[in-house]
């Protein structure tokens, strides 16, 4: 990918299910090395976005192109250039984190996938448990070998759907740093979370995405936290009261 | 073309050294097919009816039924903890996902077949050992067509909610021609007839596996797709 180029492109983005509307009409771009937080309550169509940026389902209007490639062509080598971490760790339970990796590492068609896997395991603090099952892990363990598997073929762009949820702070904290040292190298990484101060802290622009829009979008430089904030919990709480309208 | 093989003994490994640490699938294919053959020999005369007529039925029941059980358990492995998804967003073409799952389940079938082809033998009185070569040649085709038709129903049922139910419902009806074919050579063979007598089955057989795979690499994007 070169350097100047976008490394996504969103414009009029819909997705439908029947008559729901899970992404509406989105439009935004991100340039390499910027990192987008985008909050949202739950329902927005967060994760619906990012399955669509990463190719696992397709749109029903709109286009969006990541490393310069359409999303909707499902290619190969735009594959090469994402990483993603979603709510579903993507790990087998009955291998270790270095069966695991090894078998991505093969997946990638990386050469020496055994050193590549050892050293992204190295990375994420997981050298004593290489060889002990995932099905053992804790939550923030599965989370960081998430993150390996999603590092491991050094991927552009990365995609993070909700990666603090069932964190506790020390490996919150530890994810939030490794975070950083991939925006440091450049990545461009899309995040949705629900935790605004981790959010608002690492991002370069900020997105509020309720019922499919983006209904805000702008550079953190020109966010009044507060206001923000504000305006965060009123989208969760109308969400709220149009869900259990819904419900009756 | 070196990535593509690459990638597809990669998705057999890895379901080997999965089925190395839980052994789960063979020893429950094993036990189910062992079980069909002895509820068969206890409910058949065998003083009345030919083994070599009743046990080419009885051995095919066993080994569909128990692969049914491998088959299903094939992407539920996927399924678990988003492993599918995972593998959706490597760099791969889809039908490596098809080829890899395949290859296993055509292997871990194998091995079943070869533990209850002795027992089969020995409950039924049936000398397989002057058929062997042709008889392994039928049970090959036959594993293979199941195999085929059996990964991409199972990766079409994973994504149901009723996916046990379902797999079985869509599978059987497609196999017939299949199942007729290698019962039908299996019975022969038994009653010593030779395999080159019998080319018209083998040719449907063979024909089905390939229609079948062919099936399979036109449309596994589309059905792995959600």
């Amino acid at each position: 990918m070169e350097s100047d180029e976008n490394a996504m492109e969103v414009r009029q983005l819909r997705k439908s299910f029947g008559v729901l509307k899970a992404v509406d009409g989105i439009d935004f771009e991100l340039k390499q090395g910027e990192f987008l937080t985008v909050f949202g309550p739950n329902g927005a169509g967060k994760t619906t976005l990012i399955k669509i940026l990463s190719g696992l389902t397709q749109p029903t209007s709109g286009t969006a192109k990541i490393a310069g490639f359409d999303v909707t062509e499902g290619n190969v080598e735009m594959r090469k250039e994402i990483g993603v971490i979603s709510h579903a760790t993507a790990l087998y339970a009955d291998l270790t984190p270095l069966e695991n990796l090894m078998f991505f590492a093969r997946m990638h068609g990386l050469s020496q996938p055994e050193e590549k896997a050892l050293k992204v395991i190295g990375e994420v603090g997981l050298s004593q448990r290489r060889n002990d099952r995932v099905r053992t892990f804790s939550r923030g363990m599965l989370q960081r070998l998430s993150i390996a598997r999603a590092i491991l073929h050094d991927p552009a762009i990365l995609f993070l759907d909700e990666p603090f949820t069932g964190l506790d702070i020390h490996a919150s904290n530890v994810l939030k740093e490794h975070l950083k040292r991939l925006h440091n190298r450049r990545r461009t990484i899309l995040m949705t979370t629900h935790d605004i101060s981790c959010g608002l802290e690492m991002c370069d622009r900020v997105a509020l995405q309720v019922q499919g829009k983006f209904a805000f979008l702008e550079n953190i430089a020109d966010v009044n936290r507060d206001k923000f904030e504000s305006m965060y919990f009123d989208a969760v709480r109308d969400n709220q009261f149009v869900m259990e309208i819904g419900s009756q | 073309m070196n990535l593509y093989f690459n990638q597809i003994a990669a998705i057999v490994w890895k379901d080997f050294v999965t089925e190395l640490k839980t052994r789960e699938l063979l020893s429950a294919m094993f036990i189910f097919a062992l079980l069909v053959i002895l509820i068969f020999i206890f409910s058949i005369n065998l003083s009345i009816v030919k083994a070599s007529e009743v046990g080419p039925g009885v051995l095919w029941v066993a080994f569909l039924f128990a692969g049914t059980i491998g088959l299903n358990r094939s992407f539920m492995l996927e399924k678990e903890n988003g492993c599918l998804m995972g593998l959706m967003l490597v760099p791969a073409d889809r039908t490596t996902i098809y080829f890899g799952k395949l290859i296993s389940n055509f292997i871990f079938l194998s091995i079943m077949e070869l533990f209850i082809l002795p027992l089969f033998m020995i409950f039924f009185n049936i000398d397989i050992l002057e058929h062997l070569g042709p008889l392994l040649m039928v049970i090959f085709l036959g594993t293979l067509g199941f195999c085929a038709l059996g990964t991409l129903l199972s990766s079409l049922s994973s994504n149901l909610k009723t996916r046990e139910i379902m797999l079985p419902i869509l599978l059987y009806p497609l196999l017939i021609p299949i199942v007729i074919g290698v019962v039908r050579m299996t019975g022969q063979l038994l009653e010593g007839v030779p395999l080159l007598d019998m080319m018209k089955w083998v040719g449907l057989t063979a024909s089905f596996d390939i229609i079948y795979i062919g099936v399979s690499i036109m449309t596994i994007d589309h059905i792995l797709e959600e």
